[in-house]
């Protein structure tokens, strides 16, 4: 009997069930990469719909650095816009710095990318260290306060360069004693940063997603990923089995946040000019991202990348709806809720799922 | 010398003494049993064992290596594994991730190798699977193996919890109270079962019940705990005939 199901095992009926669904989740974003080009190219789409292109991957790669956080980690973030803010503005500063320097646009993202990543995951690291000896609710209001903070301080942080070099100053601009003359603004507090290149698109968009959903996955999968889930699920076992919880936990957050951070920098490229403004990097943000990953399915990575896409795309597609289109909204995110969290519809599911499964073994037969 | 020496532990919770005076010499391969009424201060000898608590006094040594004020995390990598009163498994994953987390400090990969899936993952991937999946035939879970370990039955659980602990190699296995909750031939399963890791991997097991049945049947040794202090101790005939312990805890 060790013998059948140790050879079940290795075939891996879990693991195969898992990877497949994976597969199936990369291969999704890929052929939704492939029509939505054809149709681009075909001019089926409008400008409208190709405005929110990069805007979709934008949220879509938060939301799975958000789900990595409260889906395994088990660890309620509603920070993770400050996240994305360290991302877009570090990135667009980098790029906008070394703009002259660097003829290659992909070259210059690249650089951007790693500096905004980098930065969002030191971030989140130095948030971790305080923050994760705290639990459930008291995390929550820590993170929503970080998101607060960070977006307040880029709003009074101002740097410049002129022929003097270059000057930084918080919250007084004219101490800086700037020669007006030869003034390049990199970060001008609430006017934030402007002319940024635009370096983002569809393409380094869907990229990005299948890069962080390589690397969630692949964590997952590991002695890692097990540790991280034993946690979430119990920590007082997972430390009675010997597993260094707080390393795990720094280090879950981290990627998470640099996740987020990518989300920013993709999204400050997409843009002209890129402010801290309570619309896209306040708690209203921070809420957002949670209710993607929320209603696509907590631990569900293809699940909150849905969520995102279509809770980006249905206000713009209802503008012309006027007075509805809040009351549409609202109705899709309650059956989004109910499709995804009630008892019976998930009996439902599951019971459709043995029913197809089951006609497909007998055609087989 | 012991297993396990403790010398003179206790601790204190606000006014109360839950645990004053506790020692307990426990050699290797024996078989060690911790009774007492309910709120006597079992579990709280256990969770000083493990590291959940600091004694306000006393030392304890492990194999002659002095474990005292040390983590939960270092005393497990110490050698101390156990199980729970109320199950805690990761009820989320399956069976076989349950031992194989269990497994996670005997073999080791980096994270970076688990995410870039070099060539070391795909092998000590391999070697866990054949390890936990040895541990779950010998605890007859691995017709059960990839179920998720919410979904198994009362006594499968406990068994599962056992086998988790046996996974991180431990010298010594501390089972809380095995049998709450089973009915008779659930207990005399299990019985068996701590029977045979005993003899299997040649373990040192402490364990706390209630079951009398199972207490005289297999454990060599004896401590009775009342109030926090040890009320008698020494070989399981001699203690149950105990008119001391009789009147405390077994009644007349």
């Amino acid at each position: 009997m060790a013998k059948v199901s140790l050879k079940r095992l290795q075939k891996g009926k879990t693991g195969e069930k898992g990877s497949r669904d994976k597969f199936i989740t990369l291969l999704l974003v890929v052929a939704v990469y492939g029509i939505v080009q054809l149709l681009v190219k075909t001019g089926h789409v409008s400008s409208l719909i190709q405005g929110l292109l990069v805007p979709m991957c934008v949220y879509s790669l938060v939301a799975i650095g958000l789900n990595l956080c409260v889906g395994f980690l088990g660890e309620l973030s509603l920070g993770h816009a400050g996240f994305m803010c360290v991302g877009a503005f570090t990135g667009a500063f980098v790029s906008k710095v070394l703009r002259d320097s660097i003829g290659n646009d992909l070259v210059l993202f690249l650089v951007a990318l790693l500096a905004g990543v980098a930065m969002a995951a030191l971030f989140g690291f130095l948030i971790a260290i305080p923050v994760l000896r705290l639990k459930g609710d008291y995390l929550a209001i820590v993170t929503l306060a970080f998101g607060e903070i960070i977006k307040n301080i880029i709003n009074v942080l101002y740097i410049a360069k002129d022929s003097n070099g270059y000057h930084a100053a918080f919250s007084d601009a004219k101490s800086m004693q700037l020669d007006e003359e030869s003034t390049v603004w990199l970060i001008n507090g609430a006017k934030g940063i402007n002319r940024i290149a635009n370096l983002s698109n569809f393409t380094i968009g869907i990229v990005l997603i299948l890069l962080a959903l390589i690397i969630v996955y692949n964590l997952v999968d590991s002695r890692s990923g097990r540790a991280i889930m034993a946690i979430r699920d119990n920590r007082i076992a997972a430390e009675s089995v010997g597993l260094p919880i707080t390393q795990y936990k720094l280090m879950t957050f981290t990627l998470s946040a640099a996740i987020a951070g990518a989300g920013g920098v993709l999204y400050a490229h997409n843009l002209s000019t890129v402010t801290a403004t309570p619309t896209n990097f306040g708690y209203n943000m921070s809420i957002l991202i949670l209710v993607f990953v929320v209603l696509g399915g907590i631990g569900s990575l293809r699940g909150s990348m849905i969520a995102a896409v279509l809770l980006t795309l249905l206000p713009e597609v209802l503008r012309g709806m006027k007075d509805y289109r809040m009351l549409i909204y609202s109705i899709v995110l309650i059956a989004m809720m109910l499709f995804n969290w009630a008892p019976k519809s998930i009996a439902f599911r599951k019971q459709l799922a043995a029913k197809w499964k089951k006609q497909k073994t007998q055609e087989e037969a | 010398m012991a297993l396990l020496e403790v010398h003179d532990i206790g601790i204190s919770f606000g006014g109360l003494r839950a645990v004053d005076d506790f020692q307990i010499s426990i050699e290797k391969g024996q078989l060690y049993g911790l009774i007492g009424p309910n709120g006597a201060g079992k579990t709280t000898v256990f969770n000083i064992l493990t590291g959940v608590y600091t004694p306000d006094k006393g030392t304890i040594l492990l194999d002659g290596q002095n474990i005292t004020g040390k983590n939960t995390m270092e005393i497990n990598r110490a050698g101390i594994a156990r199980t729970f009163q109320n199950i805690r498994l990761f009820h989320l994953l399956s069976v076989l991730d349950n031992v194989k987390i269990g497994l996670h400090n005997q073999m080791q990969y980096s994270t970076l190798t688990g995410v870039l899936r070099l060539p070391r993952y795909y092998q000590v991937e391999k070697e866990m699977n054949e390890r936990a999946m040895e541990l779950l035939h010998v605890f007859e879970l691995d017709d059960v193996a990839d179920y998720q370990a919410t979904n198994l039955p009362y006594g499968k659980q406990r068994k599962l919890e056992i086998a988790r602990a046996m996974a991180t190699n431990p010298k010594l296995l501390l089972l809380d109270e095995p049998a709450a909750g089973m009915n008779p031939n659930e207990t005399k399963e299990l019985m068996e079962t701590i029977h045979f890791v005993r003899e299997k991997f040649d373990m040192t097991i402490l364990l706390i019940e209630h079951d009398m049945k199972l207490v005289s049947g297999i454990c060599e040794q004896l401590t009775v705990l009342n109030f926090g202090q040890i009320l008698c101790q020494g070989k399981t005939a001699d203690v149950l005939h105990d008119p001391e312990v009789i009147k405390a805890y077994l009644g007349e």
